[in-house]
């Protein structure tokens, strides 16, 4: 019989940044038992999950989590919400697509709704994929409600993300942790001492000859990863598929106004360029390739996962585990990930070779299809920039070209386990890059095509019919504002 | 598009559960891509003893318009909220795998670990079932249909059927003829394969008929006909894991209560099933043969039986594994022919199901029928191999010593697979979490505690809640858990009300 050995009772967060503070507050919201310190080093300018705006829908469930409501998250931090990203120029000669979230059409009959609308398409009878999503429409129409009403009506299954302001999260963020009863130590780190015969981290050394030492240490200090690189740490490269390995970023003040519920993603000759904005902050940001480019400005970035994010007691937690560009916006959200697989999965003082093959198991598996999600819209571009021509030349890694060749055949996703997208959000990317099946599904042969016709007529006029109603995403933000002030 | 001559001529050889769930289900949901013709020996019995089935099989019924009450009434089948493992990891003990949720089965940390967090603490709480509608409503027999709105207690379970397998093929069969699909009566005695694709081209009946087709599906049972013989597709032995390989079957007229539940109770070498119908008991033994005699296999079992046999014991022989590929050339093998596991969990008729399933999503046609044939066999295989885990766990955790059998299966080296999941749940009682595959958390759980799986800590986000708070709100849902369940019809009336077979 083995001895139960002792629970973990102190965790050190190394990591200042909005997901050094998100994991503290997480850590202390959910295991109370344990004690957090945060050494709270600046995130640099490589720290991507520190730094973008643009969220997905799951950092609702993260807030719903934490306790925290849309009186902290959405106005004192000054956020807005978003409803998906427009896509410009990804595939030359078609028009521009909307990468929106939550339910496109809803199934019918024997199958899965896009059968019926990859039929019509194959006929030639379809309206755009996204005149389904009632959150395409109501982007395009500048309104914004929270999703309801009974399941099966237009308003009920859309989903919807947030634009941050950093600094005003950030500050949210700490003063959340702190209230949790983290405790903040200032300082710069010295040194990671390693334990002699475990080889697990001892302590951390500070500048002015202290030792911070803990059970478990967390690595949250962007893509240096200053903890868990002490342990020795082996890099999956993703630049054939993801070819962009330098950005720049702008951040000024937000047009007053409307903010706008899509960010948009313009692709150029060699690479792509955002936009997006919070009520008070705007960004513009700019990925690319060097070579391609023939520019040497910027931030280098080099894209890829840690093959074992978590070793001994030390764990990589966001850009430190995980570095991807932000194209459809999962920085933070693998970070929110990776600080929930580990509240939910936290050891024993023996780190468990098993525990931690699971942990690293579901994250490699997680960040893979979050890779293969990105590669999707360079190799389904169509563009005629050498940069573009040889992105769509690379042969996909083989769970993303298994996807594709079931999805080509007849429209079928196969499923994978961690799948960050779901499968609107890969139907939205396939058939808004033109990725077309050569054939619907056999099982709705049964169906007349008049019959989803008229269907589909119905979804569109049930999603136009109530968007008028809706107020504009200002109107629904001052709505907020005053309910949080009383 | 729907030309008769563009229609993908489909065989099926059998006429079984598996042929004739196959012949219906094509018939209704593919009628403008195949036409199905099915070749069946009458004097080839089915295999079937009554089976117990898993709440999947309701999707398939609903799928094909089957009305629930009309096919229980033909089948004499009762209601199942899960399965009584009797004497499993000691002798005189009993838990239920339910078809249902622990707790409400909603909110993150799952609900055993709050339990369990209680009793590493020493607290005296009861057993987790006292903690589960389809347990309580299993062990007091009582029975409804579970409610629609998931905010209600009675949500939380699900429920299958417990049938005369022998009375569900002619009913699947008069569906089938109905929507088209021709039958031939006749046994198979040559297989032509195109010499060069290797394609299967033709059967030829013993009365001398030929009978051609694009596909072929193999329901033919154990013996697989196309998949095994005709191709001789290699079959994976599993019987280091499962050394199971006969079952001696015997029903009896139903001599007490007639429970919502199949029962499973272990033997000295293997298991016994009791599975009430309306009419009538099954029963059998499975058993290894390595391990124990045919004789004292019927002996043993005609002892336990509770009622009075209606037949002789018959004596059925198996071995466990599946072919390499279900999917080989033009021929899909669905159900026995393609693999086979024991009954323990009642996983039969869901493993046909399964392809049946994928048949129709992925069904052949022209140039992609490769890419289709291969992600059938990779998520069939998927099926077989997860099942296979669950089941090696309820012979492996035990604590028996008291026969050979026992003391083979508690010591045996299983899978690396299975050694993971059951490390990960000793630890702190964590369920290795997939999306897909038939059994998810709830089932892991009720066996891993009900083997004597018990793990050394628990999720620490069940520590938050103060102790005294925590087991208060255990008690009151206890106590809710226990009046639904009471205010519930008994398991028989409720039959008699709904679905009573014909007199």
């Amino acid at each position: 019989m083995t001895v139960t050995a002792p629970p973990i009772g102190r965790v050190l967060v190394a990591g200042g940044g909005i997901v050094g503070w998100s994991a503290a507050a997480a850590l202390r919201k959910r295991i109370p038992a344990l004690a957090v310190t945060v050494v709270p080093l600046p995130p640099p300018e490589d720290a991507l999950a520190d730094r973008i705006q643009s969220c997905l829908p799951p950092i609702i469930n993260f807030h719903d989590d934490l306790g925290l409501t849309e009186a902290d998250t959405v106005v004192r931090a000054g956020s807005g919400f978003r409803l998906g990203t427009a896509f410009e120029g990804w595939t030359m000669g078609r028009s521009a697509y909307v990468h929106a979230y939550g339910e496109h059409g809803r199934p019918f009959g024997t199958a899965s709704f896009h059968q019926h609308w990859v039929r019509a398409a194959l006929a030639g009878e379809a309206e755009a994929f996204n005149a389904y999503s009632p959150a395409a429409a109501l982007a395009r129409a500048g309104r914004f409600t929270h999703p309801a009403g009974p399941p099966g009506t237009p308003l009920a299954g859309f989903a919807f993300g947030l634009t941050l302001t950093p600094t005003r999260y950030h500050h949210l963020m700490r003063a959340f942790a702190l209230h949790l009863g983290s405790v903040e130590r200032e300082g710069a780190i010295a040194r990671v001492r390693l334990a002699g015969e475990s080889g697990c981290i001892e302590a951390v050394e500070m500048a002015d000859g202290t030792a911070l030492e803990a059970d478990l240490f967390v690595d949250a200090t962007g893509p240096r990863a200053l903890l868990r690189s002490a342990l020795g740490l082996r890099l999956e490269d993703w630049g054939r598929w993801l070819p962009c390995d330098r950005f720049t970023m702008a951040e000024g003040p937000a047009d007053a106004g409307e903010p706008p519920l899509l960010d948009t993603a313009a692709a150029e000759p060699a690479g792509w360029r955002w936009r997006s904005a919070s009520p008070l902050l705007a960004t513009e940001g700019r990925l690319f390739s060097a070579a391609h480019a023939g520019a040497a400005e910027g931030v280098p970035l080099r894209q890829g996962r840690v093959a074992q994010p978590w070793l001994k007691n030390c764990v990589a937690i966001g850009d430190a585990a995980v570095r991807v560009e932000p194209l459809e916006w999962t920085n933070l959200h693998l970070a929110h990930s990776g600080i929930d697989r580990l509240v939910a999965m936290m050891p024993a003082r023996d780190f468990n070779p098993v525990e931690l093959w699971d942990y690293n198991r579901q994250a490699a598996t997680e960040a893979d299809r979050v890779r293969d999600f990105l590669a999707l819209h360079y190799l389904a571009s169509e563009r005629p920039d050498p940069f573009w021509r040889e992105a769509a030349a690379a042969e996909p890694p083989p769970s993303l070209a298994h996807t594709l060749a079931l999805f080509r055949a007849r429209g079928r996703l196969p499923f994978y386990e961690e799948e960050t997208f779901g499968r609107d959000a890969w139907l939205a990317v396939l058939l808004g890059q033109g990725v077309m099946p050569r054939a619907s599904d056999p099982l709705i042969d049964v169906v007349p095509p008049r019959d989803s016709a008229a269907a589909m007529a119905a979804l569109r006029s049930g999603i136009a019919g109530l968007v008028p109603g809706v107020p504009s995403h200002a109107a629904t933000l001052q709505t907020l504002s005053r309910q949080a002030a009383r | 598009m729907t030309d008769a001559a563009r229609k993908v001529n489909v065989t099926i050889v059998g006429g079984g559960t598996a042929g004739w769930m196959t012949a219906a289900a094509l018939a209704k949901l593919l009628p403008t891509r195949c036409a199905v013709h099915l070749v069946e020996s009458e004097a080839i019995g089915i295999v079937g003893v009554g089976e117990a089935t898993l709440p999947h099989i309701r999707a398939f019924n609903e799928r094909l318009g089957i009305p629930e009450a009309e096919f229980m009434a033909a089948t004499r089948a009762t209601f199942k909220l899960g399965i009584d493992f009797e004497n499993w990891a000691r002798i005189g003990d009993s838990y239920i795998h339910p078809f249902g949720t622990f707790g409400r089965g909603a909110g993150e940390p799952d609900f055993h670990h709050y339990w369990l967090r209680l009793r590493q603490a020493g607290h005296d709480v009861p057993d987790l079932e006292n903690y589960s509608l389809a347990c309580m409503m299993a062990r007091l027999g009582r029975f409804d249909l579970p409610a629609a709105d998931p905010a209600e207690l009675a949500s939380t379970f699900g429920y299958a059927y417990q049938f005369d397998a022998t009375l569900f093929a002619p009913y699947l069969r008069r569906l089938a003829e109905g929507l088209g699909v021709r039958r031939t009566e006749g046994r198979i005695v040559g297989v032509d394969r195109d010499g060069g694709t290797g394609d299967v081209t033709a059967l030829t009946l013993d009365s001398g008929e030929r009978i051609g087709g694009d596909l072929f599906v193999d329901g033919s049972g154990f013996v697989s006909l196309l998949l095994g013989r005709a191709l001789g597709e290699p079959f994976q032995d599993w019987s280091r894991w499962l050394p199971n390989d006969r079952a001696t079957a015997m029903p009896c007229r139903t001599a007490t209560a007639l429970t919502p539940y199949t029962g499973v109770i272990a033997m000295e070498s293997g298991w016994r099933w009791r599975i009430p119908l309306q009419h009538r008991t099954g029963n059998g033994y499975v058993y290894p043969s390595a391990f124990l005699s045919d004789d004292k296999a019927a002996e043993a079992l005609i002892a336990a039986v509770e009622g009075e046999p209606i037949a002789e014991p018959r004596v059925l022989k198996f071995k466990a594994g599946r072919r390499e590929r279900s999917w080989v050339h033009n021929v899909v093998g669905v159900g026995l022919a393609s693999g086979f596991l024991e009954p323990l969990e009642s996983t039969s008729i869901y493993l046909i199901q399964a392809a049946i399933t994928l048949l129709l999503e992925l069904f052949p046609d022209g140039p992609d029928t490769p890419l289709l044939r291969d992600e059938f066999n990779r998520l069939i295989d998927l099926e077989y191999d997860r099942i296979r885990d669950f089941l090696i766990l309820h012979y492996h955790a035990t604590e028996r010593t008291d026969s050979d059998f026992w003391n083979y299966v508690r010591t045996m080296d299983v899978p690396d697979t299975l050694k993971e999941k059951m490390e990960l749940f000793r630890r702190r009682g964590r369920v290795m979490k997939y999306r897909e595959g038939v059994f998810l958390d709830a089932s892991w759980i009720a066996v891993y505690l009900g083997q004597r799986v018990i793990p050394e800590g628990h999720d620490m986000r069940a520590d938050a809640p103060p102790a005294d708070a925590l087991l208060k709100a255990m008690a009151t849902f206890r106590a809710e858990v226990r009046a639904t369940a009471e205010a519930m019809p008994d398991h028989l009336g409720r039959i008699a009300s709904y679905c009573p077979m014909a007199a």
